[in-house]
């Protein structure tokens, strides 16, 4: 095969004994895989009470592959292309991994919060499709070739389709037979794109010399009609317009902490794939900073204002995560080391409000059994904490000081400015002007959520939340980082400024 | 303690918040003391600063040389990439540009708190909130880093929305989202601009103490400064030991914009084919007009007062308002004086039109506070007219407007308040002859409709005066704005005093005569705690109306050194 052809010149052997070499540096991916095969062990053996064996065993499993990962972190210095050059491991990538590790421990502390714990823990095969998901945004986070990147994210949705239809309600099948079309049309066009691709350059690796080269001697018009129709495919997992219908519906018929992790970790690896592809491209020969411009510009735009008229808080937070998919790409312009960081940062933050927000939603779904904003009538002052709470998580998402949303903000746009300043295309300071007029959009429904709180008065007949102390604490835990990093955000910044992107 | 005497004044009001969310529910009636405690606190501080201000210090108000009691300490610096080295520091200090509102700001915080005793709902909320706002507003007068004033200039925003939409009046859930709506787009713009600064900006000290020209701040010397910003001018300076810097003062400073920045003086950047410095100066100006309010960006205004409670309506007038005139000063007229003087006419033009159409509109209310809120447009307008003549006596009477603005106005939101309380109706066709029945009540509100109206005797003639003086003498000193603006200015005069006058005749004189019968009982003459209110108001305001020269003396210096940057620039 062509894309093992820099290879052949070492023989079968050398290469096999490459591989073998490299797999000690995906100790964290083999965690996840081992800790999946344990838990259907475990499944098999025990046939009574096995909730509390699948939650041990999914929590250590997914805590030792976040320990692997920052026992690892000072390992890796400048990047490495593993496994026969099909991913690359840099500081980004470990970083990323961490952070959805944080992101999946989060995800089941959420399923043993939530009121349905026992659908998620009676056996394993939640779990199992749980570990399969983290695993692909793991993988896509390092993939640096269309084969793997195609296996990475079908390895993610997979995953997902059946993660929406599981609770097997009408809601939850029709949900997930949209998503699956979707998804099944969105991965067609993608592989479409990355054939012709393949065809154009004879490489898969698009890092490499040869893609380069390749694409630059292609014609623009059939170029660009491959470069979109591949890109496509990422800005699906992105979550961002046009590729954004299904996610209203998947967000509301799932359970929350499946929507958690949906609406953050695969969003973040295909942010990181975009990164890797778009560094391969020369501006000089395709425009993508115009396409990726107008998709940040309509994501912002249809999101926010389809927000807007939402009654169901899920619906509204799914909206807001595409209007977000759209700042995301906004670090993906700002196309520079500057970007990158911001990008980062703006990622680490988006994950660490999601979660907030889902995980309080969900304890007042807890009670009420549903998520429209009427149900929230009220409960300000009953549960005054976690009002304030969701309130702080809700001004981090408009990107408002005193919150770290708006350090987040502030960084991406000035990276964009940057960008701009030095001669970037006219469509970024449209991106700039239009991004942050959005904030006011925003402001309007993200406010809806205190002031169901805190204006209106309790409605009769609503069950009233009682709140205890393990949720306040951990809501706490959720919440005090976003206040932390507005007043030091330097602390976050020389993390990811210590760490080494290679696209 | 003297030397970090603002910082005290900010934190008080938050420690007082603390304490307060601390307390238990059972201890209703404590919150109101607390709060009174924590801005009784900060008054006399506030008045202390005042005292030791030394008047006699003189500079251009871009030089930190002539700031005084300054608190200075890095707060964060971060590195990001190909944007280089920025800092955030915790900066805070006052000239005479900042002192007056300050000094304002904490005399309106402590008599609003008085107001407030009369909240009986969710008092630990209110109480707990109203600290909040008061530390956004009184750090928002001081902060001297442009990061730290956006964090207070957008804080107060949350607080001001709950203290609206949870205690305000009838549609107040409308009100409080289009107050937050409106001042947020106002924030955005400046946010954008901001942004556009602080990547042209550098801080010379911190430059060179990363070049290791100099080892601490205590070392930088006003030649070691001239040189490092020589260095950089001249492209000398390794790009990767240039801090950027969010300094507010070293913003008003030419030579501390980056040689090749977009916003610097002397850089052709374009955006939409105008110049960057233009566009930038002209969204901070509509950012802060907003705020201020000026015509058209105003409509947030009456609504947010209408249902706003008394307490919150005396801040929003007394000195929410002036933030937008100090955030022009502060910022757009001093960052881009060019710009300032090219667009002084447009400036001028729409301060001229606030005037006429707040008091036309004012003319027009049937609700005694929506009167006042449009006589609010209207007295603001002169502050935009006495910026826009850029002379020594269009800014001083722009200043010498806000501060006296923030005493009348607030007076006036009390009286109003005292109405409200015994009837819970503000129309003013459904009362006659109240002198009768309540005639100390009539005094004070004669008082103040007077005193607003600008009659000679109380602040608001002085400040008017010498607005009216600026503008006239702009053409001949600078030729910012043409004659004819003052003189159709003093038509706004006329109809103010058409507006109260005609108010006064309706509601008070004549025969007594209310719409409802039971008001008959319930309308009574002040009480002891209105009086504790009003009182002090009515001398400050007799006082600044006959000695103007206890506040000129402070603040004269500045407002030459202000001046004297607008001159330079235009030459």
């Amino acid at each position: 095969m062509m894309l093992l052809q820099s290879n052949m010149a070492l023989g079968l052997k050398e290469q096999i004994q490459g591989i073998s070499a490299d797999i000690a540096w995906l100790a964290p991916e083999i965690t996840l895989v081992i800790t999946a095969v344990l838990l259907l062990i475990y499944d098999l053996i025990f046939k009574e009470n096995k909730s509390v064996g699948l939650a041990a065993i999914a929590f250590v499993g997914m805590a030792f592959s976040l320990a692997l990962l920052i026992a690892g972190w000072g390992n890796v210095d400048g990047d490495r292309t593993l496994m026969g050059g099909m991913i690359r491991l840099d500081g980004a990538a470990v970083y990323l991994k961490a952070l959805f590790s944080i992101g999946g421990l989060i995800g089941l502390m959420m399923m043993q919060r939530s009121k349905q714990k026992e659908k998620f823990f009676r056996s394993s095969e939640t779990l199992l499709l749980f570990f399969g998901l983290v695993l692909g945004t793991f993988l896509m986070t390092m993939s640096i070739n269309f084969l793997m990147v195609y296996v990475a994210i079908e390895l993610v949705s997979i995953c997902s389709y059946v993660l929406t239809g599981l609770f097997k309600s009408k809601r939850n099948s029709e949900a997930a037979m949209k998503y699956l079309l979707f998804g099944a049309v969105a991965s067609a066009v993608m592989i479409y794109g990355m054939s012709w691709l393949y065809g154009f350059t004879g490489t898969l690796d698009f890092t490499s010399n040869a893609f380069a080269e390749g694409i630059s001697q292609v014609a623009v018009f059939p170029l660009s009609l491959a470069l979109i129709m591949c890109i496509g495919g990422f800005v699906f997992k992105l979550g961002a317009f046009p590729f954004h219908i299904w996610s209203p519906d998947v967000y509301e018929a799932s359970p929350t902490p499946i929507v958690a992790i949906f609406s953050s970790l695969p969003k973040l690896a295909a942010l990181a794939i975009l990164f890797r592809f778009v560094a391969s491209l020369d501006l000089a020969v395709v425009d993508w900073q115009l396409w990726l411009g107008i998709i940040a510009i309509a994501s912002m735009t249809v999101g926010n204002f389809s927000a807007l008229w939402q009654k169901d808080v899920k619906r509204m937070l799914a909206y807001s995560s595409i209007a977000h998919a759209g700042f995301l790409l906004v670090g993906v312009l700002a196309f520079s080391e500057s970007g990158a960081t911001s990008a980062l940062f703006y990622g680490s933050i988006y994950l660490l409000m999601n979660f907030g927000a889902f995980f309080l939603i969900q304890l007042f779904e807890n009670k009420e059994g549903q998520t429209s904003f009427n149900s929230l009538r009220g409960m300000g002052s009953k549960v005054p904490y976690l009002g304030v709470l969701l309130l702080i998580v809700m001004i981090s998402l408009t990107g408002l000081p005193p919150v770290a949303g708006f350090n987040a903000k502030l960084y991406i746009f000035s990276s964009l400015w940057e960008t701009w300043q030095i001669g970037g295309s006219d469509i970024l300071i449209w991106v700039f002007i239009f991004g942050l007029l959005n904030t006011v959009v925003s402001l309007f429904f993200y406010l809806k959520i205190p002031y169901y709180l805190f204006f209106k008065e309790k409605e009769e007949g609503l069950n009233m939340v009682s709140d205890n102390s393990i949720d306040k604490i951990l809501g706490t835990i959720l919440v005090l980082p976003l206040l932390l990093l507005f007043f030091k955000s330097d602390w976050l910044l020389n993390v990811l400024n210590s760490i080494n992107f290679a696209p | 303690m003297i030397e970090n005497l603002l910082t005290y004044i900010i934190f008080t009001p938050l420690l007082g918040a603390l304490v307060v969310l601390f307390l238990p529910q059972s201890k209703t009636s404590s919150f109101k003391w607390v709060a009174l405690g924590a801005l009784g606190v900060t008054l006399v501080l506030s008045v202390l600063a005042v005292t030791s201000f030394d008047a006699s210090v003189e500079g251009l108000t871009n030089s930190e040389d002539q700031l005084q009691l300054v608190n200075k300490a890095e707060w964060f610096s971060v590195e990001l990439g190909s944007l280089g080295k920025f800092s955030v520091d915790y900066f805070v200090g006052v000239d005479g540009l900042n002192l007056s509102l300050l000094l304002l700001a904490a005399i309106v915080l402590f008599i609003g708190a008085i107001s407030s005793f009369s909240i009986k709902q969710k008092q630990k909320g209110y109480f707990g909130l109203y600290l909040l706002l008061s530390t956004s507003v009184l750090g928002c007068f001081v902060a001297l880093d442009f990061f730290l004033f956006y964090l207070f200039f957008e804080f107060m925003l949350l607080p001001m929305y709950f203290l609206i939409g949870i205690w305000g009046g009838p549609r107040r859930e409308y009100a409080a989202i289009k107050f937050f709506l409106y001042t947020l787009v106002g924030s955005i713009l400046i946010l954008i601009v901001m942004i556009g600064l602080y990547n042209s900006v550098y801080d010379p000290v911190k430059t060179g103490m990363e070049a290791g020209v100099i080892e601490n701040v205590s070392e930088a010397s006003q030649d070691i400064i001239s040189n490092i910003q020589l260095a950089v001018q001249s492209g000398q300076m390794e790009s990767e030991n240039i801090v950027k810097s969010f300094n507010m003062i070293s913003m008003a400073d030419d030579a501390n914009y980056l040689p090749d920045s977009f916003l610097g003086k002397n850089s052709y950047g374009e955006i939409f084919g105008q110049s960057a410095r233009w566009m930038a100066f002209l969204a901070l100006l509509i950012g802060f007009a907003i705020k201020l309010p000026a015509f058209p960006f105003h409509t947030w205004l009456p609504d947010a007062h209408v249902e706003a409670p008394t307490a919150v309506s005396v801040v929003l007038a007394g000195i929410l308002l002036k933030i937008g005139g100090y955030g022009i000063i502060r910022t757009a007229f001093s960052f881009f004086p060019d710009s300032a003087f090219h667009y002084a006419w447009l400036i001028g033009f729409f301060g001229l039109f606030s005037i006429l159409y707040g008091a036309m509109n004012a003319l027009a209310q049937k609700d005694l506070k929506r009167l006042i809120a449009y006589s609010s447009v209207s007295h603001m307008g002169f502050v935009l007219l006495g910026l826009a003549a850029m002379t020594v006596e269009g800014v001083t009477g722009a200043i010498y407007q806000m501060f006296s603005h923030g005493l009348i106005s607030s007076m006036l939101f009390l009286l109003v308040g005292v109405l409200y309380d015994r009837t819970h109706d503000r129309g003013i066709e459904n009362y006659g002859g109240l002198a009768s029945k309540m005639p100390k009540f009539t005094i004070l509100i004669t008082i103040a409709f007077f005193a607003s109206l600008g009659l000679p005797g109380f602040s608001g003639f002085i400040a008017e005066l010498m607005v009216f003086i600026g503008a006239f003498k702009s053409s001949t000193v600078i030729g910012a704005i043409p004659y004819w603006m003052p003189v159709v200015a003093t038509l706004g005069l006329v109809l103010g005093a058409g507006y109260y006058l005609w108010t006064l005749q309706r509601m008070f004189f004549g025969k007594f005569w209310v719409k409802d019968k039971a008001w008959r009982e319930t309308l009574v003459d002040l009480n002891a705690r209105e009086y504790v209110m009003l009182v002090p108001l009515v001398i400050l305001i007799i006082w600044f109306g006959i000695y103007p020269a206890t506040l000129l003396n402070l603040i004269n210096n500045s407002v030459e050194g202000f001046t004297q940057l607008l001159i330079l620039s235009v030459e």
